[in-house]
């Protein structure tokens, strides 16, 4: 059974939501949140294991929301459930501990895939999202007239990045690959040289942007 | 402080002036006229004076010598050897008494009335001394020397020193009125002293109370002058501050329209959606037909939806506020990218994302006029967007490699409008283009405001 908790202001969209959601089996939603604020305390007290969070919110704002929940327990997997669209918004939600991002407009036909990615410890994203962002990337990349910096991976740093982007820690990862945890943690470093990437959240971005993982 | 219509205090000052200095100027011309002419007319009656006074010296001269000589004839004519002799010299004695009796009328035509009764007084006792002598010429001649010698001797020379002394007399007389003349110029001259003494006077006095007017007016005029001057600089503080309200005010009124949009209309759309599919999960399988209406409720919620994200964004970007001005910055690059193919590159410090919001709000839409006008006017084929802080200023600048314009003729509303915002935070704005090489806007922001 997964605990759902639902973060949103509207009214009618939670009780969609609610409505859409409680049609799966194995899903049940135990709390609902009308502002950021709320939706950190009931995740404190209800532990649930995934939050939808819209951004748009009195008091706090979904960002920040899902920062304060995620720091306090890394366990829950945030969705973010928003309008906007732009690359800013992913990346800070990413950044703020969310695994999921997306559209209000595509919520019906995603949620349920979203949910069932994220429960398993990988990434997901609305499609509009994705091709905006692999959109932008190629862009940026035409723009600049620069090469793409995946062609200076080797194919072993291909694997890592790949299981890195699916959520994997580096010990299952050196599981996975049969190789010591020491030399996955060399080959995640040259990674984000290589890519001159900082952070997990704009590792995700990239393999996204890159078509690595969906 | 209000503006007052006043078109001048002091209509008839003007008037008052030409007034004042064009007597002041005809007060001195008359003054050197009438100078002139007394001078002249002086001159003229000194020298009337003069000739008169020679003329009637030698008149009294002739009269004196007259009766000298008439004296001299007749005792040349007692003396005479024969008749011939005698008639000779008494023709000469008639000549010499009718000249000394010419010479005595035109005398009396040159002297004043005034003093003319001593003249007459000459006349008589010349009459006198006339008949005496014409007495010797009647002595019959053999009697003529002893009688008319002895007549001569006592009668006519002693009527003669009179005579003389009256001559002289009169003389003085003539000297009297020379000297009266002369009082009579030196008095002249005396009132034409007086009268230029006070003319100038006169002429001094009003050149001073025409030089305090102009002064007092001129000051008056200056005080005007800077009274207008801070009207109009207050009246132009008005109008920027004015158009700074209109500007925050519509900056405030897109802020509110884009969040309702947003968060009310845009939400609901994403709820009636998701009822959407709600109720087509509903739908049983075989009405197929209300599922189709329901698909395509779903698509024109989705449109909408699409609608409201980008009114939103166009009216203000939900990043400026939700995250500050870099990602605003970076989105706008990206969609001016994407609409027209120049390539906009935006180098911006993270520290820049957090100013006031005034000041990243000004940033944002100098930078999207800046980006409008490389896509509309400049034909360029990139854009670099610099934004940077140091100590207490931020540093934008736009610069674009399109065909550039005469930066010094061409502004346009947008321009004014962008150098209007950033004077109103107490910035700088320049824009330096020339034909055929770019165009760049400089903006420098004080940060401590």
């Amino acid at each position: 059974m997964t605990r759902i908790l639902l973060a949103d202001d509207h009214t009618v969209m939670r009780n969609g939501l609610r409505l859409l959601l409680e049609r799966q089996p194995g899903l049940k939603v135990v709390g609902e949140a009308a502002d950021g604020r709320q939706a950190v305390d009931l995740a404190a007290a209800e532990t649930p294991d995934v939050v939808i969070m819209d951004i748009a919110m009195p008091q706090l704002n979904g960002v920040e929301a899902t920062r304060q929940i995620v720091n306090r327990n890394p366990s829950v997997a945030v969705v973010i459930l928003s309008m906007h669209k732009d690359e800013s918004y992913v990346i800070r939600s990413l950044k703020a501990g969310a695994r999921a991002y997306l559209l209000k407009d595509s919520a019906e036909a995603d949620l349920i895939a979203a949910i069932g990615a994220i429960t398993e410890g990988k990434s997901f994203f609305s499609p509009a999202i994705r091709s905006l962002l692999k959109e932008d990337y190629m862009h940026q990349l035409d723009e600049l007239d620069a090469e793409d910096s995946f062609e200076l991976l080797t194919n072993r740093e291909r694997e890592v990045l790949q299981l890195v982007a699916e959520g994997k820690s580096n010990k299952e990862i050196a599981a996975v690959l049969n190789l010591s945890l020491y030399t996955v943690e060399t080959h995640r470093t040259h990674i984000l040289q290589k890519l001159n990437l900082h952070s997990a959240p704009e590792l995700i971005l990239y393999a996204v942007r890159k078509g690595i993982i969906s | 402080m209000p503006l007052s219509p006043r078109t001048g205090k002091w209509p008839g000052g003007r008037p008052l002036l030409l007034a004042g200095f064009g007597s002041l100027l005809l007060l001195m011309l008359a003054a050197g006229g009438y100078a002139l002419g007394t001078l002249g007319q002086v001159r003229t009656s000194d020298l009337a004076e003069r000739d008169t006074y020679l003329r009637r010296d030698h008149a009294l001269d002739r009269v004196q010598t007259g009766i000298y000589q008439s004296a001299i004839i007749m005792r040349d004519y007692l003396l005479a050897p024969d008749e011939a002799a005698a008639a000779a010299q008494i023709a000469r004695f008639d000549e010499t008494r009718g000249q000394t009796d010419q010479a005595l009328r035109e005398c009396a035509t040159l002297i004043d009335t005034t003093e003319s009764p001593a003249l007459r007084e000459l006349q008589s006792e010349l009459q006198v001394y006339w008949e005496l002598l014409e007495y010797i010429s009647r002595i019959p001649p053999q009697d003529r020397l002893v009688r008319g010698s002895e007549y001569l001797t006592n009668q006519v020379r002693q009527h003669r020193a009179e005579l003389i002394r009256m001559v002289d007399q009169v003389d003085a007389i003539s000297a009297r009125q020379m000297a009266a003349s002369d009082a009579r110029m030196n008095e002249t001259f005396a009132r034409l002293r007086s009268r230029l003494v006070l003319i100038v006077a006169l002429a001094v006095g009003m050149g001073l109370l025409l030089a305090g007017f102009t002064i007092w007016r001129t000051l008056r005029l200056e005080e005007e002058l800077e009274r207008r001057y801070r009207e109009v600089l207050h009246t132009q503080q008005e109008l920027a501050d004015l158009s700074a309200r209109l500007v925050s005010a519509q900056e405030e009124e897109r802020r509110n329209i884009s969040r309702e949009l947003h968060d009310e209309v845009g939400q609901s759309l994403s709820a009636l959606l998701m009822e959407a599919g709600n109720a087509a999960a509903l739908v049983a399988p075989k009405d197929a037909h209300v599922r189709q209406h329901v698909e395509s409720i779903k698509k024109l919620a989705e449109a909408s939806v699409n609608i409201i994200r980008n009114m939103t964004l166009l009216l203000r970007p939900s990043m400026l506020d939700d995250f500050g001005l870099v990602p605003a910055l970076e989105w706008q690059a990206r969609e001016v990218s994407k609409r027209t193919g120049i390539r906009v590159q935006v180098a911006a410090a993270e520290s820049a994302g957090e100013l006031p919001d005034e000041l990243k709000t000004c940033i944002y839409r100098v930078v999207q006029e800046a980006l409008h006008n490389c896509a509309r006017h400049a034909q360029a084929r990139s854009v670099r967007v610099v934004v940077r802080q140091e100590e207490s200023r931020i540093v934008l600048s736009v610069e674009d490699d399109g065909r550039g314009f005469d930066a010094r003729r061409v502004r346009g509303l947008g321009l004014v409008g962008m150098e209007e915002r950033v004077r109103h935070l107490g910035g700088a704005f320049q824009i330096r283009s020339t034909p055929g090489s770019g165009t760049k806007v400089d903006v420098e922001l004080p940060l401590a405001s």
